[in-house]
């Protein structure tokens, strides 16, 4: 949103600029909005003055050259003159000729159009074939007026060769731009009038509209028996509170004056015709979008019937920029007898806009609903000037006095009249908004000590009518404050234009109750604490995955939740597990030189078959997952994966049971592992189930270019939290007062027997023992081709009793070999 | 070394080659050659199999045919030993997953400590939660997926509310929204604890997790990042209260003075709201600073008093109460205090980035 200081100077009754031009935008800032930044246009028209040009021949060296004497009073200096004193300048343009008064700019000066290039353009005296020219005269797009380059600019107005060419046109301005998010809540400060009131209430400046916005001017009605008629119909007031309209005769469509011109270009806003750059400029300083119509477009037998109402089925609109739309069955149409003529809001229709040939045109000054307005423009992908402003919400009683200032505008820069009476379509009248909020409520919520007195001046700085009685206030809002209705609004009000940073800060008071971390969140710090100490990277990687990536580890796109509006196809589905997402780091990690690593992650996945069922929402499943690889190894890397979740569980307080699994899961979470050899994963102490530990699928290791050593392991976070609430963690024995022994036992066993078994029975009879014990696998050994193998356990004995005597040792270790020969047939070696 | 070495291995190549001219010699060979391949398929493109096919032509013209049938043999035989490696699991042999350690392997070895890491970004979070657990906030996890009540409509954005176009959200196929804030949270963090309010205890909670946002990543942005968000609500609590507990945070994060200020913004879910910003702990008068870029100011976050409206949808009083709340990004903490260039990295899972945060 640019803000001209000049045109909001205008439009004030105060002296805005009193503050040096920093110290404005430091306090708009700060009781305003964000400000990106300003720009002090008269630095760029250093030196420019307005010229005559006196003589113009013919280039004696260029046929499309002229040489011309320029007469300007003599106020450059350091330039060459003839003995009139007049100064050299060839000019390239068709238009220039005897007479007529230009802006001339001089050597030494800048091209005020190269500001904001890449290298300013500063002239010099130069020859051109043969001849010097002193600087150059200046076309309207090298003045930053606007995009013409056709010929020079050709001043009309009256003014003295001499005349210092920025303040003809007020270029001598600061333009403010201010962040349009700022105003997202105020339409009022979508126009420079609104802002130019708000600038004088952060200065403390009493602020008072110009007469034309708060009283109406009268309005001579035209009279004309050119038409029949202009007739408004509202069919929809939901989407349209008003609308009026006004027709005029005599138009000629043609450029703008230079002011008019100029004022919308330092606005941004780039000048097409005069009767649009009326309403661009009203736009612009009101916030009021208009719209002008070709009347004898729209009129049926010189009768213009114009009706708003939503769309039939099937109708079709073709838009100004020729784009064909069918708008939305909510959307508002403005109608003639025949159909639509315009997308009410947001732009106007093709077969109604005004062009050269346009001798009469209809201008509709409206309101319409801003949540329809929006719901439109996201629809159609239609973002125009007048959205950003009826979005916001523009207030029905501004129509009157705006529709007024631009009659009288197009009457004096168009020189058009109109025909007939202003058309007031307005079905239910608006009463002004009331707030009462006490001075205590207000600064309760600021912290401050502010006054009822201090609190009025400062609304009614800004036109709020503000009536007081002992703490309380009756603050009435000014219609174009369409945003204030509660009385945290006023306290936002009175905090802004007091300056927040001016309120005393304080601590919150609380009490001494302690907080503690979320079971979760510390059993994660823990977790990460634990796995990086064990030589894991924790990665962090995205919650949405490539379709592809599923398809590769073997899970179904249709299981993941998909988005429907992603930008990039990388994110095209939630992932349903965390491995995929790791095993797609490997590879890239591997080429970068890494041979050996293990990366894991902590975070939520979502999937269509797993659900947590607390709630409506698709369950949030808070995953563990760590890859382990080893591009040197040859080794089975299922027995690394699951060494960093013993390690884990260890940590935790846990023992771990591995089951081998009999057929592919088929779940999410087991997809890409390899089953076979996988196991599933319980905590023995408390009986819950985990997750899975494995080797992944080869079909999946050809496919993400896996090292041949690769494993992993994918746990519930929540079913480790479950574990934790069932179960107490302290292992602790009392200390023994007698050493302990220890003494190995290898058992062989046939080649496909499971470790585990053989661990159970060992386990189960040392905990029938009357001593305490630690079973410590030691090797697993099977000669190739072997039908055996032979598997060594440490096995250390301690007494709370008495010193163990080693035959009394060997004795238990004997039983146990032979518990172990009945149960198992396993022998002792 | 390493350039001597495979000028070795290549001379050694060229040589097999001569003399690998009848295709058995060549089938042993490949043999071999695929016990050592990481890649299997690989096999299939082989330059002996390659040079075999050239050779069909040097042959007399009485063996060319039976030549060629040999090599189409041993390509097939080929095929059939590398489809069969990677269909299913023949090639690899069972192992007793109930053991803590392979045949003939002892229990297999930790990564060295020192090469263990947590994340840069749960780094931080967690620190933030240290001090946030001190000044007695509790802290929460936020959503992944949620409804449009929670991220919009429970926050005072009503449908076809301009605010919304701030918000690039992220929608599922059946209307659902990976959240764009942790505001998402706040309806439901406010009203799980309103009997504290009664109970004459404040409201203070800190939700901490990822968010969402719709757009291009570049070196500055994310469509995923972490915000760190704080609510407080209880009995007459201001906007200096806001102020003075964000300058507490950012006083003990950055353990040194630091002068705060803010400025007017707009949220649908605060009444007042604002920018909040911290004169940069990073530079002092005079430098060009790389944080600030001379500025002295660092806009940190958004904050604002919680709207009427959205402590009234979570069942608080707004007469009685009030509240303030704030959002602010982890990542951008993080880049400054480690000067990181690139945003990408965060989710990049490069091992380069990531062990450089011990």
């Amino acid at each position: 949103m640019k803000v001209s200081l000049n045109i909001a100077q205008e439009l004030s009754n105060v002296d805005l600029k009193s503050l040096p031009t920093e110290d404005l935008v430091k306090l708009a800032t700060e009781r305003l909005g964000g400000i990106e930044g300003f720009d002090d246009l008269s630095k760029h028209y250093e030196g420019i003055v307005v010229a005559k040009v006196v003589s113009c021949e013919k280039h004696p060296n260029a046929d499309k050259l002229s040489l011309c004497k320029i007469d300007d009073g003599g106020k450059t200096g350091d330039v060459d003159r003839d003995e009139a004193g007049h100064v050299q300048v060839v000019c390239g343009a068709p238009n220039v000729r005897e007479g007529i008064l230009v802006a001339w700019i001089p050597p030494k000066s800048v091209v005020p159009s190269s500001y904001g290039e890449k290298e300013l353009f500063v002239l010099e005296a130069r020859d051109l074939r043969g001849e010097i020219s002193n600087g150059m005269i200046a076309s309207p797009r090298e003045l930053g007026i606007n995009s013409d380059h056709d010929g020079i600019l050709e001043i009309t107005d009256d003014v003295a060769p001499g005349a210092s060419f920025v303040s003809l046109y007020k270029l001598d301005d600061v333009i403010i731009d201010i962040e349009n998010k700022m105003f997202t809540h105020r339409p009022d400060c979508f126009g420079q009038l609104g802002v130019a009131r708000e600038l004088a209430g952060i200065q403390g400046l009493k602020f008072e509209s110009p007469d034309w916005y708060k009283n109406n001017i009268p309005f001579n009605k035209g009279s004309s028996e050119v038409i029949k008629g202009l007739d408004v119909t509202i069919d929809s007031p939901e989407i349209c509170p008003r609308y009026m309209a006004i027709a005029f005769d005599n138009v000629t469509i043609e450029p703008s004056p230079v002011w008019l011109q100029s004022d919308l270009n330092r606005l941004g806003v780039r000048p097409i015709n005069n009767v649009v750059d009326i309403t661009n400029y009203i736009m612009l300083t009101t916030a009021q979008p208009l719209h002008a119509f070709d009347f004898d477009k729209v009129a049926k037998d010189g009768r213009a019937e114009i009706i708003v109402r939503k769309p039939k089925s099937g109708e079709k609109l073709t838009l100004l920029d020729g784009k064909v739309i069918e708008p939305h069955s909510e959307s508002t149409l403005i109608c003639n007898q025949d159909g639509p003529i315009a997308l009410g809001g947001v732009m106007g229709g093709g077969n109604s806009e005004i062009d050269e040939n346009t001798k009469r045109i209809v201008l509709e000054c409206a309101t319409f609903d801003m949540y329809n307005i929006r719901k439109t423009s996201m629809t159609h992908g239609l973002f125009t000037d007048a959205v950003t402003r009826f979005n916001k919400g523009q207030p029905a009683e501004q129509l009157p006095p705006v529709l007024q200032k631009t009659i009288q505008m197009i009457e004096e820069v168009v020189g058009a009249q109109p025909i007939g009476d202003i058309v007031d379509c307005y079905p239910t009248k608006n009463s002004p908004q009331k707030v009462d909020v006490s001075v205590d409520f207000i600064n309760r919520r600021l912290g401050s000590k502010l006054s009822s007195k201090d609190i009025g001046i400062m609304l009614t700085n800004v036109e709020f009518e503000v009536k007081s009685q002992d703490d309380y206030l009756s603050v009435i809002v000014p219609f174009w404050r369409t945003d204030i209705e509660i009385a945290e609004d006023i306290v936002e009000e009175v905090g802004r234009l007091y300056g927040f940073n001016n309120l005393p800060i304080e601590l919150p008071v609380r009490t001494i109750k302690p907080v503690s971390p979320t079971a979760r969140l510390a059993l994660k710090s823990k977790i990460r604490q634990i796995l990086s100490r064990a030589g894991a990277n924790e990665v962090l990687n995205y919650s949405f995955v490539h379709g592809n990536l599923l398809n590769k580890v073997g899970q179904k796109p249709e299981d993941s939740y998909a988005l429907r509006n992603a930008l990039s196809p990388d994110l095209q589905f939630y992932r349903q597990t965390l491995t995929p997402s790791i095993l797609d780091l490997v590879h890239k990690n591997v080429k970068s030189g890494f041979d050996e690593f293990a990366l894991f992650e902590i975070n939520k996945s979502h999937n269509k078959i797993h659900d947590d069922g607390s709630s409506d929402l698709p369950g949030e499943l808070n995953m563990i997952s760590l890859v382990y690889t080893d591009k040197k190894s040859t080794k089975s890397a299922y027995y690394n994966a699951r060494r960093y979740l013993d390690f884990l569980a260890e940590r935790l307080g846990y023992t771990l049971v591995y089951s081998p699994i009999e057929k592919d899961p088929g779940y999410p979470v087991t997809a890409p592992f390899d089953f076979k050899r996988s196991a599933l994963v319980t905590v023995k102490e408390v009986d819950v189930f985990l997750g899975i530990v494995g080797e992944f699928k080869q079909n999946v290791a050809s496919s993400m270019k896996l090292p041949s050593a690769t494993a992993g392991f994918e746990i519930g976070l929540d079913h480790l939290l479950e574990a934790q609430k069932r179960g107490s963690l302290s292992k602790y024995k009392p200390l023994s007062k007698y050493p302990s022994s220890e003494q190995d036992l290898t058992l062989k066993v046939p080649v496909n027997s499971d470790f585990t078994d053989i661990e159970v029975v060992l386990r189960d009879f040392l905990d029938s023992s009357k001593y305490e014990f630690k079973l410590q696998p030691l090797s697993i050994f099977s000669k190739e081709g072997s039908d055996h193998k032979n598997i060594s356990f440490r096995i250390e004995l301690t007494s709370q009793t008495h010193t163990l005597t080693t035959d009394e040792v060997s004795g238990i270790i004997d039983e146990l070999a032979e518990t172990a020969d009945k149960k198992l047939n396993a022998q002792r070696v | 070394m390493a350039i001597v070495a495979s000028g070795i291995s290549l001379a050694f190549d060229i040589e097999l080659r001569v003399i690998m001219d009848d295709v058995q010699s060549v089938r042993q060979h490949l043999l071999d050659k695929l016990k050592s391949l990481e890649e299997k398929k690989t096999i299939l493109r082989a330059p002996e199999l390659r040079d075999l096919y050239n050779k069909v032509k040097d042959q007399p013209e009485d063996k060319r045919a039976e030549f060629g049938q040999a090599i189409n043999n041993l390509k097939k035989e080929l095929e059939d030993l590398v489809g069969q490696s990677s269909d299913s699991n023949s090639v690899l042999s069972d192992i007793d997953v109930t053991a803590p350690m392979d045949i003939n392997s002892p229990i297999p070895q930790l990564i060295p400590t020192e090469n263990g890491t947590t994340h840069p970004i749960t780094q931080e979070t967690e620190k933030i939660a240290e001090i946030f657990y001190r000044m007695g906030f509790e802290v929460s996890e936020s959503r992944e997926i949620d409804d449009d009540y929670h991220m919009f409509t429970s926050l005072n954005f009503p449908e076809n509310h301009p605010a919304r176009d701030d918000y690039d959200t992220f929608i599922t196929e059946e209307g659902l929204i990976a959240p764009a804030h942790t505001s998402t949270m706040q309806n439901r963090i406010i009203s799980a604890r309103k009997h504290l309010l009664e109970e004459g205890e404040n409201i203070a909670v800190l939700a901490m997790d990822r968010v969402f946002r719709n757009e291009d990543l570049d070196a500055r942005h994310e469509h995923t990042f972490t915000q760190h968000e704080g609510i407080l609500v209880g009995k007459d609590i201001t906007v200096g209260n806001l102020v003075a507990t964000l300058k507490l945070f950012f006083t003990t994060y950055y353990e040194e003075d630091i002068e705060v200020k803010i400025t007017p913004f707009y949220f649908p879910f605060t009444e007042p709201s604002f920018e909040f910003s911290l004169s940069c702990p990073f530079c002092s008068d005079g430098e060009d600073c790389r944080v600030c870029s001379g500025e002295r100011w660092i806009e940190m976050l958004g904050c604002g008093m919680i709207h009427p409206n959205v402590l009234r949808m979570a069942g608080v009083d707004p007469i009685k109460y009030s509240g303030f709340a704030w959002g602010g990004g982890v990542e951008r903490l993080v880049m400054i205090k480690h000067n990181i260039e690139d945003i990408r990295h965060f989710n990049s899972g490069k091992l380069k980035f990531l062990r450089q945060f011990k």
